[in-house]
């Protein structure tokens, strides 16, 4: 797939969004969960510290009550993380009672580690275990109890932060993988989407490679409504396009007729006349027809091939040209053997095929003792554009022509013989439209001894 | 040979009208479809010339209706529309030769002579008959070699008679073939030239039949 491409844009905006939107979505529901999941543990210690300090400072007596373990079990093994510790504040000679699971070890105390107590009077704080391992730890301020001016103990509860730190980084996979699923699934969609929604798209391009190559004359086919638009201008345009031609091909066609006869005359009216002067008229009105025949060629040439989507068939062309020789050259006998398969086609205007067709047939019938021969065959050749060629060989059995004399008519394609009727310029409109399709014309030695002409043309 | 010049302008059509005429021809000229149609529906032509962009009916329209009706003349299509599409329709529409504008003059002679040679069934140039031999090219005639001095009405009834020799030419046919539309059609006339002609060539090769008209005598000898 090519990176200009309709599909890659869309494929890559969406791989793009994907990329910043999934890792977002996976932060914020990560950082919502960690929230929820730590107020909860949050919320467990801060019950059991209530619970314990509620139970220790209950005491007939002057020391705290040791409570017992009915809260968790964990407070019961050693180093297990969860630990418990009521400490005298003001009084250093009172004892220090511990849960079974720290067995020796103490906590620092976040009271005189200065931690500003919370509105619920807790004091939070991060903190390293006996075996070094992270706590979080919640303490509370009272007085058994709760006499105030009584000396003050510091009763807090310690949970393993280890435990909150499994539980998150083992949502975090589940999540991840949920997420990288969820990545994948929408790619997948996209794939589908674009190509799915850019199927029109295709079938313009094909119907557009069907105009070039002649197959259709216009953009068929219903298209969805937001392309509409653009195949009703397409077709428009062709249209006119072809209008165009079809005019300047007219207007050309009704000068030639408007220019001709009046230049008939006065070619007649001069060549009765015997005086320098109507020689001299002759002669300048030759040469003016002579011009007029030329650009008037060339005009049909420069108007003809800039039209797409235009494809004639050869069979019916060759027949009619051959059926209309015969009937000009039956004085004469002249045989035109056609081999033209049907259904081959030729890339391009009619009324070309036929100048082309129709020049070099009437060119060999004019030299040809008996025989002309015309063979139309397509090949496809290697390259990008136009592959299939149209081979078109015309040959006759007169007598010919040098190797000199080829050179020099396949260059200009003029006249040879000015005995032979005809204005010569024959040859040289066929050169002219041959190249205009950006076809080639070989002149060579006919196997019957005669010329052979052979055209390499763009076909369908 | 009679000829139906169809030409709208009138300048060619005087210059065609003229050279046909120089040539040993007998001319009938119009200027629009309609005339033309009619003309050549009614009047035995040996060859027509049509344009093609005429008034009131298109040249194409007018040779499709005579070709529909059966008249088979051959017909040289003369136009200033020199694609191979025109010359294509032009041919399937019946017609016999065609010339693009402009157009040497002698080049449409030639094509003339062409078509009046074919439709009486004659291969070459030249038509030879007994001791006759007409050159259609530079409308000669010699006897046994020796050149015959002919006048134009002499010549255009020695024409006509050896183009169709061996078979029997009615004097109507004659009349109708040597003469424009407009002549005096007294076929007196013809007997005054065939005598005269008579007195130039052997006696024998115009053959007179009783009742029917004239046969050239290929074999003159034999008769």
């Amino acid at each position: 797939m090519r990176l200009n491409s309709l599909a890659s844009r869309l494929i890559a905006t969406s791989a793009v969004w994907l990329l910043l939107v999934l890792p977002l979505a996976g932060m914020l529901i990560y950082r919502l969960y960690r929230d929820d999941v730590q107020s909860a543990f949050d919320g467990g210690l801060e019950k059991l510290v209530n619970a314990i300090a509620l139970d220790s400072m209950n005491a007939a007596g002057t020391e705290p009550v040791v409570p017992n373990n009915r809260y968790e079990p964990l407070f019961e093994e050693t180093h297990s993380g969860w630990y418990w510790q009521i400490k005298p504040l003001d009084d250093p000679l009172a004892r220090t009672f511990v849960s079974a699971s720290l067995a020796t070890a103490t906590l620092d105390v976040p009271f005189e580690k200065k931690v500003e107590a919370d509105a619920g009077g807790n004091r939070w704080l991060n903190a390293k275990g006996p075996l070094g391992e992270p706590l979080r730890m919640v303490e509370v301020i009272d007085t058994i109890n709760h006499v105030t001016g009584a000396p003050r103990y510091s009763i807090l509860v310690a949970g393993p932060l280890d435990w909150l730190d499994s539980r998150l980084s083992s949502f975090l996979a589940r999540l991840s993988t949920a997420l990288a699923l969820t990545g994948i699934g929408l790619v997948t969609a996209t794939l589908v989407q674009v190509r799915f929604g850019l199927l029109p798209l295709q079938q313009i391009e094909r119907g557009l490679a069907a105009i070039r190559s002649g197959e259709a004359a216009k953009l068929d086919g219903e298209l969805p409504v937001e392309i509409e638009p653009l195949q009703y201008e397409l077709n428009q345009l062709i249209l006119s396009n072809q209008d165009i031609v079809d005019r300047a091909r007219t207007q050309v066609g009704n000068l030639a007729h408007a220019l001709k006869t009046p230049l008939a005359v006065i070619t007649n009216e001069a060549r009765e006349d015997k005086s320098p002067l109507g020689a001299k008229v002759a002669g300048q009105a030759e040469i003016m027809r002579d011009q007029i025949n030329y650009y008037l060629d060339r005009a049909r040439v420069a108007a003809g091939v800039a039209v797409i989507g235009r494809s004639t068939e050869v069979a019916p062309v060759a027949d009619s040209l051959v059926r209309a020789l015969e009937r000009i050259n039956r004085d004469k006998g002249v045989v035109i053997s056609a081999a033209c398969s049907p259904g081959l086609r030729f890339k391009g205007e009619k009324q070309d095929l036929e100048e082309m067709l129709g020049n070099l047939l009437d060119n060999a019938c004019k030299w040809a003792k008996k025989d002309v021969e015309l063979v139309v065959q397509s090949v496809v050749r290697d390259g990008r554009t136009d592959t299939r060629r149209l081979l078109i060989r015309v040959e006759d059995d007169g007598p010919g022509l040098t190797e000199e004399q080829r050179a020099r008519i396949g260059k200009r394609g003029l006249r040879l013989d000015e005995t032979k009727p005809g204005t010569g310029l024959g040859l040289s409109i066929v050169t002219d439209l041959v190249q205009s399709y950006r076809g080639t014309m070989v002149l060579a030695q006919a196997s019957k001894g005669g010329l052979s002409v052979s055209l390499d043309l763009p076909a369908t | 040979m009679r000829i139906l010049v169809v030409e709208d302008d009138k300048d060619l059509n005087r210059q065609l009208v003229s050279a046909l005429g120089d040539a040993g021809y007998a001319v009938d000229t119009v200027f629009d479809g309609e005339e033309a149609f009619f003309l050549g529906d009614t009047e035995p032509y040996d060859v027509v010339i049509l344009d093609l962009g005429l008034p009131k009916m298109d040249g194409l329209s007018v040779l499709e209706q005579w070709r529909r009706t059966n008249r088979n003349m051959p017909v040289i299509i003369l136009t200033a529309r020199d694609r191979w599409s025109d010359k294509v329709a032009g041919m399937d529409a019946g017609a016999d030769d065609y010339l693009a504008k402009p157009f040497h003059m002698e080049e449409l002679l030639a094509r003339v002579r062409a078509q009046v040679r074919r439709a009486s069934g004659h291969a070459k140039s030249e038509i030879e008959c007994g001791p006759l031999r007409l050159d259609t090219k530079t409308a000669r005639v010699t006897c046994d070699g020796q050149q015959v001095k002919l006048t134009s009405h002499e010549y255009r009834l020695l024409a006509y008679l050896m183009h169709h020799s061996g078979r029997v030419v009615s004097r109507t046919e004659l009349v109708e073939h040597l003469y424009e539309q407009d002549f005096d059609r007294d076929s007196n006339t013809i007997e005054v030239f065939v005598g005269r002609l008579r007195k130039k060539i052997p006696v024998d090769v115009i053959e007179t039949v009783r009742g029917l008209g004239y046969r050239m005598n290929t074999t003159p000898d034999a008769a």
